[in-house]
């Protein structure tokens, strides 16, 4: 073209196209739309060029093709590509690893709830007779389900077992260890009820303290509704970088194939026809960051599963780490793909509403 | 459909230059035109104005009795699948055949595969390119080139065909043999509208000539020297 040079100014309905600046072509476009574009078809004059129902076969192999081209271009630029897998990894990978780990903690509350009950220490040196009258009184008690008398030489043996104490009770030559009743109950007891027998636990002859078992239970409730709370603000958060990081990883893509887009709109490309290779795209970064993102739950799991149980287990808490089952993967998938398609979707709408034909 | 009719249009640009300037002028359907001028003439914008890549600041443009201008922007990919465009710098996919070149507006429209293979074929036959359509496009020469990107401007079957400087960059010859096309095209009733400066093809061809000088329509041997087909 000859006299292109200051020919670009955009049209109203292409927005950005020509050479100008942005501000120069927004005033453009302010300019014609004040004087000639109203919103739609003259009337009396009917649209002659309404495009024909495609033949479906038509509209999958178009799907098809697309997706298979997607894939090409992800196999192309692996590097690009591994980097923003791992990035959509990371994103997915906190929120998931806290849902795995909440899911757990809720398993560990749930565990315990069987296992309610109250523990009664008597002072040391306690007569053999005050903690069984105790124990004969409480086993009489409805709803109590079992008394367990645990005596101070009993707790010494047990004390033992712990191989990393053991010496320390040498050192201190007696037993320093008070008798005990573990007192469980059918059902879980309300928390009042709870305080209430504990209370008046307190005021029987040689008792010393009362723990109620259900503190840890609260403990590990409230755990887990601060990890589930906080597991929904990472998600948000990480989603919205998500689909940051899917909008920019496409919109390099766009920009590698702006040529094809401008010769597909010139000759009557719509935007959906456009956009759906980038759709395909995004949805292969998000699935392939979903996959990083098990990988990183999978191996944060494997890495922390020994000591957690250990810990759990001076807590009396006997805990099997749950990893995450089928639908976990499935679920994950399909967020990693959604966010991937938004991220490719925010891209695209910007980039092709302001794509210039004949640049 | 392929009727054009250019109302009063004015082209006004930010820096206050005019593109075009109450221009009015009409082509019947299956007609063929050049457009002519000096660099900066308005010939590019004029044919811009028509592809609905840029619109006018006043006036109106109907192809086939439609306003293009108050066209939504809904309906613009399916207006310009019903055009047919030719560049001189042919604006092919390096990275694609000179097939799935030809084959892009098809694609656009969903048409079936066989049907696309046919069409495709027919066109770069009309183009005598039958023997490159595996190649891309940098192995042909810029002949070759320019006549791909015809084959795809016509493989559609375009009622309306614009071509900006079709020959800018081919020797007399080569001139000569896509000016026979395009007569082809529009011996079977394709509107065709040539933007060109090239005065001694435009001489050697004879037709409608329409001039522009500044953004103003200075020329136009109108009726008298409207090319109709056949």
């Amino acid at each position: 073209m000859d006299d292109s040079r200051i020919e670009t100014n955009p049209p109203a309905h292409e927005a950005g196209a020509g050479n100008q600046s942005s501000e120069a072509s927004a005033a453009q476009e302010g300019a014609v739309a004040q004087d000639t574009r109203p919103p739609s078809t003259p009337k009396g004059a009917a649209f002659p060029w309404e495009s024909e129902r495609r033949p479906l076969g038509t509209f999958f192999r178009d799907h098809f093709r697309e997706a298979r081209e997607s894939l090409a271009f992800v196999a192309g630029a692996a590097g690009t590509t591994l980097l923003v897998w791992l990035l959509m990894g990371i994103a997915l990978g906190l929120p998931a690893g806290l849902y795995v780990l909440q899911a757990n903690l809720a398993g560990v509350a749930e565990g315990w709830r069987g296992s309610t009950g109250i523990s009664v220490y008597f002072e040391p040196g306690a007569e053999a007779g005050v903690t069984l009258a105790l124990a004969e009184r409480l086993r009489a008690q409805p709803g109590v389900a079992d008394v367990r008398l645990i005596t101070a030489d009993e707790a010494l043996t047990e004390f033992r077992d712990y191989g990393d104490l053991a010496g320390t009770v040498e050192l201190l030559g007696g037993n320093p260890l008070p008798a005990t009743l573990r007192v469980s109950f059918d059902a879980p007891l309300a928390a009042q009820t709870a305080e209430a027998l504990s209370a008046g636990l307190r005021q029987e002859e040689a008792v010393e303290d009362v723990v109620v078992e259900r503190t840890w239970l609260e403990r590990v409730a409230s755990l887990s509704a601060l990890v589930q709370r906080l597991g929904w603000v990472v998600a948000l958060v990480l989603g919205v970088g998500a689909v940051l990081v899917t909008s920019s990883s496409v919109r390099v893509a766009l920009e590698s194939r702006l040529d094809e887009l401008r010769v597909l709109k010139l000759v009557g490309g719509t935007d959906p026809f456009m956009r759906r290779a980038f759709l395909y795209l995004g949805c292969l970064y998000g699935l392939g960051g979903a996959v990083f993102a098990a990988m990183i739950v999978s191996l944060t799991l494997f890495t922390v599963e020994q000591p957690l149980v250990r810990l759990l287990a001076t807590y009396g808490g006997d805990l099997e780490l749950r990893g995450f089952d089928a639908t976990f993967l499935v679920v994950l998938l399909g967020v990693g793909a959604l966010l991937g398609v938004i991220g490719s979707m925010v891209a695209c709408r910007q980039r092709l509403r302001n794509l210039d034909i004949l640049a | 459909m392929g009727s054009i009719a250019f109302e009063h249009v004015s082209r006004r640009f930010d820096n206050g230059a005019e593109g075009l300037h109450d221009v009015s002028v009409s082509f019947a359907e299956g007609s063929m035109a050049f457009i002519t001028g000096h660099s900066g003439a308005g010939k590019s914008t004029f044919l811009k104005l028509l592809l609905a890549i840029d619109v006018p600041t006043r006036g109106r443009i109907l192809v086939g009795g439609v306003d293009v201008v108050r066209l939504p922007r809904r309906r613009l990919p399916l207006y310009r699948q019903h055009l047919g465009a030719v560049f001189q710098d042919h604006r092919l996919l390096a990275r694609r055949s000179v097939f799935e070149n030809v084959a892009l507006p098809l694609r656009v429209v969903g048409m079936r595969e066989r049907d696309i293979a046919r069409r495709v074929r027919a066109a770069l036959s009309s183009v005598e390119l039958l023997d490159k359509v595996n190649l891309p496009p940098r192995y042909l020469s810029v002949g070759e080139q320019q006549r791909v990107g015809i084959a795809r401007a016509v493989v559609n079957r375009p009622r309306v065909l614009l071509a900006d400087e079709p020959t800018g960059n081919l020797d007399p010859e080569l001139s000569q043999s896509i000016m026979g096309l395009f007569r082809q095209f529009h011996q079977i009733g394709t509107t065709v509208l040539i933007a060109t400066h090239d005065r001694a093809l435009i001489d050697a061809f004879g037709g409608r000539v329409v001039e522009l000088d500044h953004g103003a329509l200075i020329r136009d041997n109108g009726a008298a020297g409207d090319s109709g087909h056949g």
